[in-house]
């Protein structure tokens, strides 16, 4: 019933400094449940093992969700009723999966006098321990009659419901402070996801990206649209897969120059359904564009 | 889980992240990219982006030598704005005109490929404490700075010749409220004698930015020289670490890029060579 795929490129910038590509990706598909994930590991300074950190995201949050799916018949009985609450403990055992996996890892691999060599003594003491590994994550999970996300940090999810229009769900936490960067390594980071649910629409494609994805694009228009376009694309997935490394490629190097990962999930079906809907929103969105510029273009003066 | 896929790449990259990302790349370097067969390219790739804000008085005052230099030199500068994105840069152009009313030249910023100046006619009273309000009320990630690629503060360039006939405190405290201005660079250029820079170093922060045309010829000279350096330096990306390595915070950055425009302006401004032409104000 689902499919998917994901990528990671490395960013331009990367290549030229010779840092490590940051972000990590996957998807994972099930009879019951699809998921999509990226996290992008924040790379600076005292997040050194940063790239670490996000593989462990993208593989915290895909065993908690099997975890939440080990009763499959309970989990989707009790997940309608029950969202807000079994969304907030799915967040929690992300967490925990995360700072466990992260303590394993520095246990086996204590920090080494080359990591600790860009350093004071002083500024050292002053990192948790946990900041060096720290990462975003953003995660879409579609089930049989409901759909959700959650997402700590920045990142972007892309739904494409059974109306075909490309649209962005997640509801954005208000309550998180606005002057810190939400991390899946803050003390706090439980209280800092986002997240958004839905059983009243049939998703198609769900995307999920790291930011150098989207602030590759001019407009959150052209964002949207190329999702569409993606979408109008996964009928002849394997030969996508080697469209998509390009295209993330030219993104990164004629964008912003940063990591570029794009995971999804779509059910194939609905996909195989809906295609020419699909195709003919391509076409519309292809219109909308040219009307928008050309009303950019009027002087006002 | 019956029939439970993990498929391919996918948890390659989970298991394996970076490696694997590092790995698509650089096979896909070494593949030779076929970039021209895409059926993705329909939605471009923006670079790096930065918005440069005009703000002109276009009051009564403005009229006849000053308005007609002022259009003339605008639109000899678009192609040397461009050049300064052509590299890796996407520079976009908003002008906001303001005399007895304040009105955007376009609804939204053009980017530079496409901008074409439209010739401005001087009519009106000063209005520049409204135009502050509408800069503020623009620049905005919800309107104005919506673009995804925007990667820079804005560069804010003020060009008047008259001292504001409304209450301009007012619209600038409001305007001083936006992170946007706040950390953008400022520059602003006096027409004529009855310009006031005080007003201007209020509105850019320090008598540094502000630089005074007394002549058609002085005029063309500093629209340019505060235009494109602002966009040179505006684009710029800083490094986010002192020499000793020590990461110092965005505010830093900015602050030290409003320096360096500072600095450039008046050495800029003090290596223009004298030109004998008529001042503005000669007759007026």
């Amino acid at each position: 019933m689902f499919n998917g795929f994901s990528q990671s490129v490395m960013g331009a910038s990367h290549e030229k400094t010779g840092l490590v590509c940051q972000d990590s990706s996957a998807f994972k598909v099930s009879d019951s449940y699809a998921i999509a994930v990226v996290a992008d590991g924040h790379g600076s300074k005292k997040h050194f093992r940063s790239h670490i950190g996000s593989k462990y995201a993208v593989e915290s949050t895909i065993e908690a969700i099997d975890r939440f799916y080990e009763d499959t018949e309970e989990f989707e009985a009790n997940f309608p009723k029950y969202h807000k609450m079994i969304l907030r403990n799915i967040e929690k055992q992300i967490i925990a999966n995360w700072n466990s996996k992260v303590a394993k890892h520095l246990e086996e691999n204590p920090v080494t006098d080359e990591e600790k060599s860009k350093f004071t003594d002083e500024e050292f003491e002053k990192i948790q321990p946990e900041s060096y590994y720290g990462s975003t994550l953003i995660a879409a999970i579609a089930g049989r009659n409901f759909t959700f996300g959650v997402q700590i940090g920045d990142g972007t999810l892309v739904a494409l419901f059974e109306d075909g229009k490309a649209v962005m769900p997640m509801e954005y936490n208000e309550s998180a402070p606005a002057n810190v960067t939400a991390s899946i390594c803050n003390s706090n980071a439980a209280t800092m996801f986002s997240s958004f649910y839905t059983d009243q629409k049939k998703m198609i494609a769900l995307f999920v990206s790291t930011d150098g994805l989207y602030t590759s694009f001019g407009s959150e228009y052209d964002f949207l649209d190329y999702h569409t376009i993606i979408t109008s694309q996964l009928v002849n997935l394997e030969a996508f897969k080697q469209i998509i490394v390009n295209n993330l490629t030219k993104r990164s190097r004629f964008g912003t120059e940063d990591d570029i990962s794009l995971s999804c999930v779509f059910d194939e079906p609905l996909l195989n359904d809906s295609i020419g809907l699909i195709k003919q929103r391509v076409e519309e969105n292809k219109q909308e564009a040219a009307d928008r510029k050309a009303e950019s273009l009027r002087k006002r003066v | 889980m019956s029939n439970e896929k993990i498929t391919d790449a996918a948890m390659n990259a989970a298991l394996d992240g970076f490696e694997a990302a590092s790995s698509a790349a650089e096979n896909a370097q070494s593949n030779a990219l076929d970039f021209d067969d895409d059926p993705l390219s329909a939605t471009g790739v923006s670079r790096k982006s930065l918005v440069i804000f005009f703000l002109i008085d276009t009051s009564g005052s403005m009229k006849g030598k000053k308005m007609g230099e002022l259009n003339t030199v605008m639109e000899e500068l678009i192609p040397e704005i461009r050049r300064v994105g052509e590299a890796d840069t996407e520079v976009k152009v908003a002008v906001l005109t303001f005399s007895t009313d304040v009105r955007w030249m376009y609804s939204t910023p053009i980017p530079i490929e496409d901008f074409e100046w439209a010739r401005l006619r001087a009519n009106g009273v000063t209005s520049m404490g409204a135009a502050f309000k509408e800069l503020s009320l623009r620049m905005s990630r919800n309107s104005f700075l919506n673009s995804p690629s925007l990667s820079f503060a804005p560069v804010i360039f003020l060009m008047t010749d008259g001292y504001p006939s409304d209450d301009y405190k007012e619209g600038l405290r409001e305007l001083q409220s936006n992170s946007w201005y706040k950390f953008g660079l400022k520059a602003a250029l006096g027409i004529g004698n009855e310009a006031n820079d005080d007003v201007l170093a209020e509105f850019t922060g320090s008598k540094e930015t502000v630089v005074h045309a007394y002549s058609g010829g002085q005029l063309a000279q500093m629209i340019k020289i505060i235009a494109v350096t602002s966009s040179q330096i505006g684009s710029k990306s800083m490094t986010l670490s002192d020499d000793t390595g020590r990461e110092i915070g965005e505010e830093d950055v900015f602050a030290a890029k409003q320096k360096l425009l500072g600095q450039q302006i008046q050495e800029l401004v003090g290596s223009q060579v004298e030109e004998s032409d008529v001042p503005f104000d000669t007759g007026w």
